[in-house]
């Protein structure tokens, strides 16, 4: 009996309940004709007894379901406890790995340790009889709902009410999982970098100036401080971002400009969709264009003015994300720009300014706050930009301002402390979760900074 | 500010021709500032547009070579010798045999002069390492081809392709064509045979990942993308769309409804990669989730996703006229009963819109997949939620890291595959726009 | 630039020619797309007078004002045809440039759309772009003088940095007629510059049109026909785009010749 067999069976089960709650309530009333009679359709009786049927046993289903394998595991180990007794946490976890891919038929258990085969038998066996027990368990709770509801079948019994309150608190859940969502994200980023900062000090991380994660890994210097200095990555970010910033406000802005004030409609109509298409690139092309075409034509133009420009430098990864953010920075303005009142416009032409002047000294001068707000959400998209960083900038942590010289940024960093293999107690993985919670600190200030103006802004002119 | 107190009682404005003298003054200034600025904005425009054409004009220009590939026709000697010599027939000797063999003999056959081991190497070296599972595959087939000889197209070496391509020119050094001069002339007298012939590349689309570029294929990233996408859809449309509804329809203003939206609109900016550590310590560290399993990779895209999604549904929403809520609501229906008759279906072309967006988006999202180990070599084409795979943005960061430069072309292919598939889902949702949207 | 051939429409009623006009408009159509929005019009505007057009809503008056400096250029769909002659040039001549155009006709809006910048910015912009004053100073004295003929000098001197916006909406549209007289302009046109205001400010801004009719050329169009009685000494009737009647104020209200004329002051219509 497997899950999913379980959750057939419970399907099964609502459909019968769905008739029975609608056989019941006709017959209460006495028949098709008394219908008339009931406070809802019989078809609201039908859906509410399908949900007291399969609602609550899903929700145990749910719950059985995470449970299970940490406590199946549990019974398996103590079936060969002299073999587990001595194990370091990473052996323990190698072990666990192999006793799940041979349960799960991944790889042939002739190729593992004889107490790993018995207690992937054990497992085995365990799981049979937990999934029998889940199945009766489930049809129990099912058919208890079932039947708790028929009997509370009657002509005056508000069955579309509650149907419809539940169906609300459904609704309600389901916009609930964004805020579950970000306390998620926060719960386990700041669980997993507390325990960095136990490991390393929270002020040599912030302001410590040498980094080299790769060092402490070895088995001497495990836990070994020093080498997690994060100013090189802060550094190297800011600088890759504000070369982005340097390609994309300006000719996001002036092309937002240009498209909403000057171009006719063809032009526009034209012209709009295909400078939308750079936002829907993603981000891997931009990195593979960066790393393979820019890279090497900044270099070797390098090399012709006597320039010496690094393969991977800060300046192809910053002109590539400039490029990709490009569109976000002018459909931003564009937004902004639309949204400032024809009568404004009208003012200044009647006052007998050219069109720039108009631009510039009205229109961009009342759109500011809202431009300003976009342009801090662009930061924020720079700053969180992971792929075109991982495959154009460099590794190497230089504390530097040269755009021409390889710099590392925060992201590409928790790419390459996490990406193969790790264990979670190497201060080497954690780090990566506490550049992580600077990381979504950062950008949530700013998002909520420019959120929060653009907000405004637009409420003002509505 | 003094000044304008004292004096002004006694200024007196200008005739109309001083002012008007003062303003055509000024007027070729300004309107040369108006040129200027006007051009401005024209190139800012037209960079943008040239970025567009050189991004696409060279990952085409590198990849579209990747549809067509060399392969060779060879005349196989099934030899029972070497195939079953034991003539058993029995599924692990052929399993076991020496393919290999076969591919050298069928070379050899033709050029009898070739002599020695280094020799032998070099001229073998010509065919694909998979030509053997080639042969293989098709003993398995059909034993009966045992004992048989047979014509069968199998691919070339990535290094013989690169160079009929002409990607490097024959008369480039042998080093770095990486074909000797010796492996050339053999080449030519195949070519002369009319034994090589460029042919659909369908091992790009059917194969896993390989160490040999010849060999490597986007089919693998395909369907690891496909199961991810999967999962991500299942998920997040129904939910996105509920909690649109809620806040659209039900949600009283209150804190927590202001709460839950602030966070939404956040959750939409939050970099990708956070949502990477969020499957990585949660789904993966805490509920013991599969690493590399398109399941943990759906549920990730998934909470990225749902801001988009939830944004966009509420628009849909937004778009349905009151009129026709107030009509629902007046003849007594329930509130659920509207907007599940009335507001719903006239919402859907708009939140399908939505979705399809939301899941290019998804489409194209590597950062967070890397964390939850969804970026292994993996040769094997995944069959379900659970198997390790790989999505296709993650098989191109694979493979734009690898030395060999064949697979610079491997690389622009999948990124042509990839930009194919998500221009196809923009466009339906521009269709599904276009033929839907309603202006009330 | 006649190349709509004029549609027979209702000849004007009453003198549209007066001696010597600052505007002279012969024949002029306005089409929004397919719509004829102004038909054949026929209108002199003279010197130092106040010419209130009024007509029930829809029927062009704004159209037609804001031809008069050209402001119909701003909306792509709208297309002017007919000779309107400022001082006897035409302002659709090639060798006109609608940029100075606008500095000789100025124009004040139904809503008071004050600049996002302070109260002296708002004044000063005018001048500032057509390079009017030569020093600061200067520009201190025409900002001044126009707030002062504009009457809020008194209430705005000592904030004169505060944004333009913060002032009430009686203010503000003093504050447009400010920056509208700061560049010194020949012939202003305001767009019903009094309906989003109540009484004390529509009486204030009554007594500046007064005031200003002694250097200026005024046109404004009101919907209220006591405010053109007020201010105006004549005053054109305009109906589904055609100009129905022209004539001196005082006639018009006490003896209207043209039916519709008549229909609309009377109240049975409109
Ligand atoms: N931008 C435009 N595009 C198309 N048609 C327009 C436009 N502006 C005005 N119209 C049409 O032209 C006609 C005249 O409009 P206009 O604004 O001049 O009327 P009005 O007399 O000023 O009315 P009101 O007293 O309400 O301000 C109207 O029928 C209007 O619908
Ligand atoms: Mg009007």
């Amino acid at each position: 009996m497997n899950p999913s067999l379980v959750i057939l069976l419970l399907l099964a089960l609502v459909v019968v309940a769905f008739q029975v709650g609608k056989a019941r309530s006709i017959e209460i009333v006495g028949g098709a004709r008394g219908v008339r009679d009931l406070h809802s359709l019989p078809g609201h009786y039908g859906l509410l007894t399908a949900m007291w049927c399969g609602l609550p046993a899903l929700a145990v289903f749910c719950i059985w379901m995470l449970a299970q394998d940490a406590i199946i595991t549990h019974f398996a180990l103590s079936s060969i406890p002299s073999a587990v007794a001595h194990l370091s946490p990473a052996e323990r976890s190698l072990l666990l790995n192999d006793l799940h891919n041979i349960v799960n038929g991944r790889i042939d258990p002739a190729t593992v340790a004889e107490s790993t085969r018995i207690a992937a038998a054990s497992y085995q066996s365990l799981r049979e009889t937990a999934h029998l027990a889940l199945a009766v368990l489930i049809a129990v709770i099912a058919l208890l709902g079932l039947l708790y509801v028929r009997r509370r079948i009657r002509a005056d019994l508000r069955a579309r009410n509650s149907y419809e309150q539940v169906v609300e608190w459904a609704l309600f859940a389901c916009s609930g999982i964004a805020v579950l969502t970000t306390i998620g994200i926060v719960l386990s980023i700041v669980f997993e970098a507390v325990r960095f900062f136990q490991l390393i000090p929270i002020t040599d991380f912030l302001f410590g100036l040498h980094w080299s994660p790769q060092m402490a890994i070895r088995a001497d210097q495990v836990g070994s401080s020093g080498a997690f200095g994060a100013v090189p990555l802060f550094t190297g970010t800011l600088l890759i971002s504000a070369i982005a910033m340097v390609v994309a406000a300006p000719i996001g802005l002036l092309s937002a400009i240009y498209l909403a004030e000057y171009a006719d409609r063809r032009a526009r109509s034209v012209i709009k969709p295909l400078l939308e298409v750079l936002a829907g690139v993603p981000t891997v092309v931009y990195g593979f264009f960066a790393a393979l075409t820019v890279g090497p034509i900044l270099r070797s133009v390098g090399e012709t003015i006597g320039l010496n420009v690094a393969s991977e430098s800060a300046l192809a990864a910053g002109l590539i994300m400039g490029v990709m953010i490009i569109p976000f920075v002018s459909s931003l303005a564009d937004d902004m720009i639309t949204a400032v009142p024809q009568s404004l416009r009208d003012g200044a032409y009647a006052l007998g300014a050219t069109r720039s002047e108009t631009i510039k000294q009205v229109v961009l001068r009342a759109a500011l706050p809202g431009i300003v707000g976009g342009l801090l959400l662009a930061v924020s998209r720079a700053i969180g930009e992971t792929m075109i960083v991982v495959m154009a900038a460099g590794l190497a942590a230089n504390l530097t301002a040269n755009p021409f010289e390889a710099v590392t940024t925060v992201t590409v960093q928790i790419v390459t402390l996490l990406v193969g293999d790790q264990e979670f107690d190497s201060p080497k993985t954690l780090a990566a979760f506490a550049l992580g919670l600077v990381l979504f600190l950062v950008t949530l200030v700013l998002n909520v900074i420019a959120l929060y103006v653009v907000r405004k802004y637009r409420e003002q002119y509505e | 500010m003094s000044n304008t107190s004292n004096g002004a009682s006694a200024y007196q404005p200008p005739p109309a021709d001083v002012t008007r003298a003062k303003v055509s003054a000024g007027l070729a200034r300004r309107y040369r500032a108006e040129a200027r600025f006007r051009a401005l904005g024209l190139s800012a425009t037209l960079l943008g547009i040239l970025f567009v054409i050189f991004l696409f004009g060279s990952v085409i220009w590198r990849g579209y070579s990747i549809f067509g590939q060399h392969q060779v026709r060879l005349d196989v000697f099934f030899d029972p010798e070497v195939i079953d010599p034991s003539g058993t027939h029995s599924r692990e000797a052929l399993l076991a045999a020496d393919y290999q063999a076969l591919v050298r003999a069928a070379l050899k056959s033709r050029f009898t002069e070739v002599e020695g081991r280094r020799q032998v190497r070099d001229l073998t070296a010509l065919v694909s390492t998979g030509a053997a599972a080639d042969v293989q595959d098709a003993v398995l087939a059909d034993p009966s081809l045992i004992g048989q000889r047979r014509s069968m197209w199998v691919l070339t070496s990535s290094n013989v392709d690169w160079l009929l391509k002409g990607k490097v020119a024959r008369s480039a050094p042998e080093n770095e064509r990486r074909i000797s001069d010796e492996q050339l002339g053999w080449l030519d007298a195949l070519i002369k045979d009319g034994r090589i012939e460029q042919r659909f590349n369908w091992t790009f689309f059917r194969h896993g990942d390989s160490r040999d570029p010849e060999l490597a294929g986007v089919g693998g990233a395909l369907a690891g993308s496909l199961l991810t996408l999967f999962v991500t859809l299942l998920l997040s449309f129904p939910v996105g769309v509920a909690a649109a509804i809620y806040l659209e329809e039900f949600a009283r203003q209150n804190r927590i409804t202001d709460l839950i939206e602030v966070n939404i609109n956040n959750l939409a900016a939050v970099p990708s990669i956070v949502f990477g550590l969020l499957g990585l310590s949660m789904f993966i560290g805490f509920f013991g989730m599969p690493r590399s399993a398109p399941l943990v990779g759906g549920v990730v895209l998934t909470l990225l996703t749902l801001p988009t999604i939830i944004i966009a549904s509420r628009a849909a929403l937004k778009a349905v006229p009151p009129s026709i809520r107030e009509a629902a609501l007046g003849m007594g229906a329930s509130r659920v009963q509207t907007v599940a008759h009335h507001v719903l279906p006239l919402a859907m072309p708009g939140m399908l819109t939505g979705a399809i967006i939301g899941m290019a988006r998804a489409l194209g999202e590597s950062a967070p997949l890397l964390m939850i180990g969804m970026v292994a070599f993996i040769v094997d084409i995944p069959q379900g939620l659970t198997d390790p795979s790989t999505v296709l943005p993650v098989q191109v960061f694979l493979w734009s890291d690898s030395p060999e430069r064949a697979f610079v072309e491997r690389t622009s292919g999948a990124i042509i595959v990839l930009l194919l598939f998500l221009i196809l889902m923009n466009a339906t949702a521009v269709v599904l726009r276009n033929r839907f949207e309603k202006r009330w | 630039m006649n190349d709509s051939i004029p549609q027979a429409g209702p000849e004007t009623v009453g003198n549209v020619r007066v001696p010597e006009p600052v505007f002279s408009c012969t024949d002029v159509n306005v089409h929004y797309g397919d719509k004829h929005a102004i038909k054949n019009v026929n209108i002199d505007i003279a010197r130092q007078e106040v010419l209130a057009m009024i007509g029930p809503s829809g029927c062009g008056k704004s159209t037609f004002l804001r031809c008069l400096n050209r402001m119909n250029d701003t909306i792509p769909s709208a297309r002017v045809t007919g000779r309107i002659a400022l001082d006897g040039n035409d302002i659709h001549d090639k060798r006109q440039d609608v940029v100075q155009l606008r500095a000789r006709v100025g124009m004040v809006f139904q809503k008071p759309n004050p600049f996002p910048k302070s109260i002296y910015e708002n004044v000063a912009y005018g001048p500032r772009i057509h390079g009017l004053a030569a020093d600061r100073a200067e520009l201190d004295d025409i900002v001044g003088s126009s707030l002062r003929r504009a009457g809020l000098w008194d209430e705005v001197k000592d904030r004169l940095n505060q944004p333009g916006t913060s002032l009430s909406g009686g203010q503000q549209q003093r504050l447009c007629i400010a920056r509208t007289i700061a560049v010194n302009p020949e012939v202003i046109l305001m767009d019903e510059p009094c309906s989003a205001l109540d009484p004390i400010a529509t009486a204030k801004i009554e007594d500046l049109i007064d005031e200003l009719r002694e250097s200026y050329a005024i046109c404004i169009v009101t919907h209220s026909m006591q405010q053109a009685a007020r201010v105006s000494q004549r005053t054109a009737y305009f109906h589904l785009g055609d100009l129905v009647e022209v004539g001196e104020t005082n006639k018009i209200f006490t003896n209207p010749r043209a039916k519709l004329t008549e229909d609309y002051i009377t109240g049975r219509f409109g």
